[in-house]
């Protein structure tokens, strides 16, 4: 850091006091006035004017004596003479002993910029910093697995960064409720993020309610994994199924689940080449932070092949590569590298962004995985900072055949819309890590649906038979809506699908001749011709390319009215509505009726199936913070 | 000094209340501004600039008039800012900031970081670096408000360039 950086760093610091401290700090000082006017008063009995010529201040106070003579002596050599005996001598002296510097002869300038082999004996250390990260997030109770004991960290570290109510969420309009004689045709893109979940649970589990733009109703449902039957060849990569039941919030409609499940990984998994880019500026020095972006990485590792290659880049003021790519059998080499890092400066994202694009690049395997792997809070304030120009940049690159991937860290500054974005245009998955046991679930159970893709740009489209339901609305995907036209064109993206993914989307239906509509029947409308498909709700197609085609494919079947689920499928499909519900009132409850809290709770309760990590079992925990967090 | 403002003074000085009310009130915005670049956040700087107004209203009836009153100012807030440091020592660790400038939080928090560094080289170090680079004054001026030589205020910035030098690379350690 130079001098005109430092100049910089102080002029960005300066602001307006703020009138309310000013105004205290006034009566405050006035309250001292008075005390210092009544005691002259009082004590010798004088009266105002002549306060100034009395002695007393001389008399007792050394302060003043030497403050005015060193500073404005008007002979100089009386000023040094002064300076000498005073308090300048002692201070400087001490400055010099302290520091234990030779003595430098009292009137040499040392203007001279300073040679490098000088600086170079200088060095830095802020080991202590990271330390006290570690105790902190040792000490936190959701993490789900010791930490290493840490040193107790010493007194000069500077303290944790933490913020509050920044957290910046796109505004987004719920899906209306649509008439079919109008808008027949419902078109969107899969979405396989889970970043909403995490979010959410992070704030209720705070007791307080999300903000509603927090909360995407489809990142909740996907949140899950359902027990969809398996796809039974690999030419499809995915299954899908298609269930009607009524819907619990509204007498006489109908909902209309849709589980997409993409296969697993059989054989044996590609080999990856992995770009970790790390955001390491000041707003990541906090526990929920770069240490919990360490663990994270380190977990990953145990999730990949001894001959996979990770590097690590970061970005901060600067972008710098901190690790070449390295096989992962050097797993310590890996690990000490990321044990190195530490927070501080401001955010250049964009700047990590493209040399972690170029390192790989420069590595790329052909036929392998080629992904970098973002993990910031998303605040990115130096560089490109135009989410646009990030987006336009991430899109060209994903031609390249390089993946990026989001993961989220962090609360109070969180900037979710951008890493919405990134990740969409990057062909990847953004992901919210708030606890160990999330990057646990993220990276390890999920490493493979994660990382490897079966399929992209899987888009759905689902027209409704105007015959048999008068009215319709999509619950969630309001940032994946396509337009009608774009489901055949193969050069618009759409979402994909890892390893081993499942994908829900919920449709509420209004069949035609129930009453539970909310429009008025159209006066002058048309009567539909009849089709003659009556047992038919509508038709559903999807389209997808597989992850090295450039071409789509076409899957379609029909929804049939009495495609009533049972056993697996029905209690599944049942846990799906209790979440979608739960989001649903999050946002408001703009459509649920009266359907409330301990609905939404008793229905995710009957219908936890196996649930063998107690994902299941936390929704259900949250249920009950969010109505509490409402009492209140 | 402007005359206007050595007759405020003058009435201050013998207890006109009016007189030290506006003379407060049109100091506490430079105040307030060097607390803050000697404090790196919004807390501590109104409660160093709130001590110094406290503190004016007692020693006002030292001033002299021999020194310009910005330079006899800017001592007794680095004293009160001195006073803060060492009260706050052994706490350390715990304060936290929660108030930040709304622009830019990193620039506040890289503000800290530095200062933390400069504070750990001594004493003297911190407010010679805040009065030259942060409120851009010469190194004699500085050194008239510190009480030490001009050469000395060089020889600290001196070091603090070599210190800051290595620091703040792409977040990584050297």
């Amino acid at each position: 850091m130079n001098d005109e950086e430092l100049q910089q760093l102080f002029a960005r610091n300066e602001h307006a006091p703020d009138a309310q401290a000013r105004q205290r700090a006034l009566d405050a000082a006035l309250v001292a006035f008075d005390a210092v006017q009544t005691e002259k008063n009082t004590g010798h009995h004088s009266q105002g004017t002549a306060d100034y010529e009395r002695l007393t201040p001389e008399q007792t106070s050394h302060g003043s004596k030497i403050m005015n003579l060193t500073v404005a002596s008007p002979s100089p050599s009386r000023r040094w003479v002064y300076s000498g005996l005073a308090s300048a001598a002692v201070l400087v002296l001490g400055v010099f002993i302290t520091l234990q510097v030779p003595w430098q002869g009292g009137t040499e300038v040392l203007e001279a910029p300073p040679r490098a082999d000088r600086m170079a004996a200088e060095s830095l250390s802020f080991q202590a910093i990271q330390a006290t990260e570690e105790v902190v997030v040792s000490a936190q109770k959701r993490a789900a697995q010791p930490a290493p004991a840490a040193p107790v960290a010493d007194l000069m570290v500077p303290p944790a960064y933490y913020e509050r109510g920044r957290d910046r969420f796109a505004e987004v309009d719920v899906n209306p409720i649509k008439r079919v004689a109008e808008a027949p045709v419902s078109t969107f893109s899969i979405d396989v993020d889970t970043a909403a979940y995490s979010f959410v649970r992070r704030m209720l589990n705070q007791g307080v309610l999300p903000q509603k733009a927090a909360v995407r109703v489809e990142e909740m449902v996907n949140y899950f994994h359902y027990d969809y039957p398996l796809p039974t060849a690999r030419t499809t990569p995915f299954s899908t199924s298609v269930s009607v039941m009524d819907a619990p919030w509204k007498a006489g409609n109908k909902l209309v689940h849709i589980g997409i499940q993409g296969y697993e990984l059989q054989s044996e998994q590609p080999r990856s080449n992995l770009v970790l880019l790390l955001d390491v500026s000041g707003s990541m020095n906090s526990p929920d932070k770069l240490p919990l972006v360490k663990q994270s990485m380190s977990m990953l590792l145990s999730k990949l092949q001894p001959e996979d290659t990770v590097s690590i880049v970061v970005y901060a003021g600067a972008a710098g590569t901190v690790l070449e790519p390295t096989a992962v059998k050097d797993k310590q080499t890996i690990i000490a590298a990321l044990n190195r890092l530490q927070a501080g400066g401001s955010t250049a994202g964009a700047d990590g962004i493209r040399l972690a694009y170029q390192l790989a690049e420069a590595h790329f395997i052909e036929d392998g995985l080629n992904r970098v792997i973002l993990a910031t809070d998303g605040d990115f304030n130096v560089g490109i900072n135009n989410p646009e120009e990030l987006k336009g940049y991430v899109e060209r690159k994903r031609e390249s055949g390089v993946y990026l991937s989001v993961l989220g860290f962090g609360q109070g500054n969180y900037h979710d819309a951008l890493m919405q974005e990134l990740a969409q245009n990057g062909n990847g998955v953004a992901a919210y890590i708030d606890t160990l046991s999330e990057a646990q679930k993220v990276l390890v159970h999920e490493a493979t649906s994660s990382l490897f893709p079966i399929a992209k740009d899987v888009k759905i489209q689902v027209e409704f038979n105007p015959d048999t339901v008068s009215e319709y609305r999509l619950l969630g995907y309001e940032t994946r809506q396509l337009a009608q036209e774009d489901f055949n064109n193969d050069a618009v993206d759409a979402g994909d699908i890892g390893a081993g993914h499942g994908v829900t989307a919920i449709y509420e239906i209004t069949p035609v001749g129930s009453a539970s509509g909310v429009y008025e029947p159209s006066r002058y409308g048309n009567e539909p011709a009849a089709s003659g498909k009556g047992e038919e709700y509508g038709f559903l197609k999807l389209r997808y390319k597989l992850p090295d085609e450039s071409t789509s494919r076409l899957i379609s079947q029909p929804i049939a009215m009495d495609a009533q689920p049972s056993g697996t499928l029905l209690q599944e499909a049942r846990f799906a509505t209790a979440v979608a519900g739960f989001a649903e009132l999050l946002r408001g409850g703009k459509y649920s009726g009266n359907w409330d809290y301990s609905d939404a709770l008793n229905l995710a309760q009957a219908n936890r199936g196996d649930d063998p990590y107690g994902y299941r079992a936390e929704l259900v925990q949250l249920i009950r913070k969010a109505e509490v967090a409402e009492a209140m | 000094m402007s005359s206007d403002l050595e007759d405020r003074i003058n009435r201050a000085q013998r207890g006109d209340r009016e007189a030290f009310s506006r003379l407060v009130e049109e100091h506490y915005a430079s105040m307030y501004r060097f607390a803050f670049k000697y404090a790196g956040n919004r807390e501590d700087a109104e409660d160093i600039t709130q001590q110094a107004c406290i503190k004016l209203a007692r020693v006002l009836g030292q001033f002299r008039f021999e020194a310009a009153f910005t330079t006899w100012l800017y001592r007794l807030v680095v004293n009160c800012a001195l006073d803060w440091q060492r009260s706050r020592k052994p706490a350390a660790n715990e304060e936290v900031s929660e108030l930040e400038t709304d622009d830019s939080p990193d620039s506040a928090l890289l503000l800290r970081q530095v200062l933390e560094q400069v504070e750990t080289m001594g004493e003297g170090y911190r407010e010679a670096l805040v009065l030259v680079l942060g409120e851009g004054l010469s190194h004699a001026e500085a050194a008239a408000i510190l009480a030490v030589k001009e050469s000395t205020i060089s020889w600290r910035l001196h070091e603090i360039r070599k210190r800051l030098k290595t620091m703040y690379q792409p977040g990584v350690e050297v």
